[in-house]
């Protein structure tokens, strides 16, 4: 499965890369503007939920809890330095998706612990959109990050993240991972809603248990 | 019927993603499904029906504790 993460370019809005998102055939969306207020959030989180309800696609928020409550949006993401996963499930209760960042194996398990969903499990490269870089996973990383969850027992899906392009896609989903998280490759394509369905299509064709 | 949720081999007597989502008492919003990797969208769960050795994903809210 395949999340879109919002993003913008000089002719392209964050509710435009939702719009393209979808067109392409994107049902997971995840809403982040990185440093902007509640306030300024709302409107373009009422659009964007009223856009995904439309096309049957499931959306969360970054960052904002509150938010998340507020307009009952499916579901929240967690940063490392956001929110604890503990706290905002303890805000929101069961009915909301929470979402953790994960750079190794102990954020996994503590993300576990403290309630979480799913996990965005990367970067896998370097990448500039993000502003406070991890170390870089690879391949490698996911491998081994896997291979631990799979003998400590834990079934929570994982979503790979951090500069992935289409050709990456294969090689990490034979890691064992769940899904791929795009963000900014997908608008930088000529035509981002084809974009978006050729990455889907690439996802969707790795045959693997 | 052996099916894969969430890596996990489950034996179902559910045909589509609609009666497996009410043998797993899924909520009605919250909830992200894919099987072989293609999110089904929750107005498609009725008709889309599960074949053996489908791998499901279930996104959701505290899933299997």
């Amino acid at each position: 499965m395949l999340q879109f993460i919002t993003h913008y370019t000089n002719t392209i809005s964050y509710l435009d890369s939702v719009r393209l998102a979808l067109e392409g055939g994107c049902r997971w969306v995840q809403l982040r503007m990185k440093g902007a207020s509640e306030e300024k959030m709302l409107p373009v989180a009422l659009e964007a939920q009223r856009m995904c309800r439309e096309a049957g696609a499931t959306f969360i928020i970054d960052d904002h809890v509150e938010l998340v409550r507020r307009i009952g949006a499916d579901g929240v993401h967690l940063g490392k330095n956001d929110m604890p996963i503990d706290e905002a499930r303890s805000i929101l209760g069961s009915g909301f998706i929470i979402g953790g960042t994960a750079n190794t194996f102990d954020d996994v398990l503590m993300h576990h612990r403290r309630g979480a969903d799913y996990i965005g499990c990367g970067p896998f490269r370097f990448t500039t959109t993000k502003e406070k870089l991890s170390p870089v996973l690879g391949l490698e990383g996911y491998r081994s990050i896997m291979e631990q969850m799979k003998a400590a027992g834990l079934d929570m899906p994982v979503v790979a993240i951090g500069g992935i392009t289409a050709a990456d896609i294969p090689s990490i989903m034979a890691t064992g991972v769940t899904g791929i998280a795009l963000s900014g490759s997908v608008l930088r394509a000529a035509d981002p809603a084809a974009e978006m369905a050729r990455l889907i299509a690439i996802t969707e064709n790795v045959k693997h248990i | 019927m052996k099916i894969y949720i969430n890596r996990q081999e489950t034996e179902t007597s559910a045909t589509t993603v609609q009666e497996l989502a009410q043998s797993l008492n899924l909520p009605e919003r919250g909830v992200a499904l894919a099987i072989n990797n293609a999110i089904v969208q929750r107005s498609q769960w009725a008709q889309t029906t599960l074949g053996e050795d489908d791998r499901i994903t279930i996104i959701k809210a505290a899933f299997g504790g």
